[in-house]
């Protein structure tokens, strides 16, 4: 058996050849892409642009908000169905310095444009996106997400966003499943179908 | 029976029990992971697009808390070991009835009982995770009710690591070391882990697969390298050798080495190869690919009237495989679709005296459909077809029903499967085979007037994983 006994002993020299690489430190940065770019890209696609609409993309949104998100993830205060499968497991696993490592990695990546989108609500998305619905006691999302909807600070970057997940958020927020007063005051007014309408002008909006 | 026979029938043994190896989901992963059995399956078994990153990342990701650590002087770690061991039970239990029940095996007129109560069909323990940095593990020992034993079954140690290029592109790269091939692939198109996924043990299986269609899994053992590039091209090669569980030398009572009472043993080490290429576009993933092996088999097994070594000339089955997986995930709806074609030419040089030329092909076609993760079923086409050959399987029986009586390999026909999930980790499965043709026709295919509906086959599956 002198090939099982080769198999046998490359698998030993390749689990010492393993305790010595893990034990390099490796620069904090270096960890964050090959975090990025072997495990959350699975989901959120190469530099945070994620081809499923069930991931949200997240390149080029605010470093802040996605600390912060991380962080609530990790602490189960942002706690929708799939926060709960997919991303508290994932969160679990994050340092704060990677956290952050992580936040700022993908807040310079460049951001998605879309174009695609149902064109039949889209001027109705951006009507709300601007001017808010007066009636229903919403707020224009354009005060706190910025004009272009790239975001600031802890206001997230909407633009380019999948409008299934867009749509997912507004719902989840409504709901009352993430931590989040100020966003949840703006929005309790929405109509689901005027909710359907930002969500596709999102979509719609790229730079 | 001939001494030929003998060799061939033993070859075909082989095949036959494993012409269907059911396939698992680990809980322990989950556990591992702290995520839920939606981030890497459609349903289980079936993988999602992360399932594959995962298992090509060697099972490594985790989430657990409690770490035991060590060490040494020089501050480097030399342990890393989790909390809690990635332990999960698996437990099948299975009712099955076929069309027509198979005839007394005591040569008496009557026929056997209708309706195999299998509980547990299966019980299987894994221990499926991290074991250290880079290296995770697939470990499972099965308890069958076929076999009455605990036995190994498919397992795999994998290391892992990866590359990024400096504009952040990833090549993951890794060895396996496994006991089946194909069991290390990343795509549900392939044997291993293909459809179906569980089947029954107490049905008639056809007399014909290929090698790389289970035949030598857990009778094998293989390392092989692979890398995938930015989660779309995949590329594999790797070598197998015979690796017989409870094979013991007969002059030393020792596990080894093989000799001429062992029947099919690999030559040398096989070649394995695999390439695959998955696109992604907005819900949905392509895959097409293609895979292969080629085993030079000495068949062994003689004894002291009839003595063969493990020299001279061998049998040789070149594989040659097409696979594609296509699979659109949502939140409501699942759908998939997945199909391979098995080509395998066989060169009989040591069975038989002409060396004959043989041909087997193998093909599958099924489609999935699951609504919410909650209930769904797949519907699935499969065809077995090769040369006419009867020393191969004309096999001399007394009751017939696993024979074929024109010497043709043929099989055809279709299953059909519904499930209901009433939690991630729970599935009921009520499964229906139909035969057009089975060991090479439709009616009397055995010469003792058995039709190949006979052997429909009707299976009622309770599947749970813990
Ligand atoms: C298995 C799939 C999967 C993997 C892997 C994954 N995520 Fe997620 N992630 C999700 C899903 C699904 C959501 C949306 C959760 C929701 O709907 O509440 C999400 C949401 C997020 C959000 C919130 C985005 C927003 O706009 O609010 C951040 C930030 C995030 N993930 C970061 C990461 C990072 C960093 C990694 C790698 C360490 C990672 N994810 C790996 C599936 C994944
Ligand atoms: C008063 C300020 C404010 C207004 C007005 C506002 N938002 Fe927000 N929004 C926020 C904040 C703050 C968050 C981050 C919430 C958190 O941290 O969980 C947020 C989060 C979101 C998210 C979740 C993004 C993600 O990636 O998960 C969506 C979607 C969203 N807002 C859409 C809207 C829309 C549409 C409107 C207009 C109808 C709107 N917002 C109006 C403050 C606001």
């Amino acid at each position: 058996m002198k090939t099982n006994a080769t198999i046998f002993s490359v698998a030993i020299l390749m689990l010492l050849n393993i305790n010595i690489a893990h034990a390099e430190t490796i620069n904090a940065h270096k960890t964050a892409l090959q975090v990025a770019a072997s495990t959350c890209s699975a989901c959120h696609g190469e530099q945070g642009r994620s081809i499923s609409p069930i991931f949200p993309n997240l390149a080029g949104q605010t470093a802040t908000y996605l600390a912060d998100q991380l962080k609530s993830f990790k602490s189960h205060t942002r706690a929708d169905p799939d926060a709960v499968a997919y991303m508290w497991g994932i969160a679990g696993q994050l340092n704060d310095d990677l956290i952050q490592t992580l936040a700022d990695y993908y807040s310079a990546q460049r951001p998605v444009t879309k174009s695609v989108a149902d064109l039949a609500v889209v001027s109705r998305g951006e009507q709300i996106y601007i001017n808010g619905v007066i009636a229903d006691g919403v707020p224009p999302c354009a005060t706190c997400h910025g004009p272009h909807g790239a975001g600031t600070d802890i206001f997230p970057r909407l633009a380019g966003q999948h409008a299934q997940y867009t749509l997912k958020q507004l719902n989840v927020i409504k709901n009352n499943l993430r931590n989040s007063a100020v966003m949840r005051n703006a929005i309790l007014g929405l109509k689901e179908n005027d909710m359907t309408a930002v969500a596709q002008y999102l979509q719609s909006m790229g730079m | 029976m001939t001494f030929k026979k003998f060799v061939l029938t033993s070859l075909l043994a082989t095949a036959q029990l494993v012409w269907v190896m059911p396939v698992y989901a680990v809980p322990s992963f989950a556990r591992q992971t702290g995520m839920a059995c939606e981030a890497c399956h459609t349903i289980y078994p079936q993988l999602t697009h992360f399932g594959r990153l995962f298992k090509a990342n060697g099972y490594t990701l985790d989430n657990m808390q409690g770490t035991v650590h060590d060490i040494s002087t020089d501050n480097k770690e030399t342990l890393s070991l989790t909390g809690t061991p990635p332990i999960s039970l698996m437990v099948q239990a299975s009712e099955t009835w076929l069309n027509k029940s198979l005839p007394d095996s005591t040569g008496s007129n009557g026929n056997a009982q209708n309706g195999t109560v299998a509980f547990p069909q299966q019980i299987s323990l894994f221990y499926s995770g991290k074991i250290a940095p880079h290296l995770g593990a697939f470990i499972q020992l099965t308890y069958g009710n076929d076999s009455g034993q605990v036995g190994i079954d498919n397992t795999e140690l994998r290391y892992a690591n990866s590359i990024v290029t400096p504009n952040e592109q990833a090549l993951i790269y890794g060895v396996s070391v496994n006991n089946n091939p194909t069991m290390q692939d990343l795509w549900n198109s392939t044997p291993a882990f293909g459809f179906p996924y569980a089947a029954s043990n107490a049905n008639v299986s056809p007399l014909a697969a290929t090698q790389i269609d289970g035949t030598l899994g857990q009778d094998v053992a293989g390392m092989s390298v692979y890398a995938l590039w930015r989660e779309s091209w995949y590329g594999e090669l790797g070598i197998y050798r015979s690796a017989k569980q409870g094979a013991t030398n007969s002059t030393t009572g020792a596990a080894g080495p093989l000799d001429g009472s062992h029947s099919n043993v690999i030559s040398g080490a096989a070649p394995y190869y695999r390439l695959a290429y998955e696109h992604q576009w907005g819900r949905s993933s392509l895959e097409v690919g293609l895979y292969g092996a080629n085993f030079k088999l000495y068949p062994g097994g003689s004894t002291i009237d009839a003595p063969m070594s493990l020299t001279g000339p061998a049998n040789e089955f070149n594989d040659f495989a097409q696979d594609f997986q296509y699979e659109f995930v949502d939140d409501r709806h699942i759908f998939t679709l997945s199909g391979t074609r098995i080509h395998e030419s066989i060169k009989l040089n040591a069975s038989l005296a002409d060396g004959s030329k043989n041909d087997l092909t193998t093909s599958r076609l099924w489609g999935s459909y699951y609504y919410k993760r909650k209930i769904g079923g797949t519907v699935g086409y499969f065809s077995t077809t090769g040369s006419t050959n009867s020393s191969l399987y004309s096999v001399e029986t007394t009751s017939g029903v696993v024979t074929s009586v024109n010497g043709s390999p043929d099989t055809k026909g279709w299953i059909a499967e519904l499930n209901y999930i009433p939690w991630l980790n729970t599935k009921l499965a009520l499964q229906y085979t139909a035969y057009n043709k089975f060991n090479g026709s439709s009616s009397n295919y055995d010469g003792f007037g058995r039709n190949a509906s006979a052997n429909n086959t009707l299976y009622l599956l309770l599947w749970v994983a813990y």
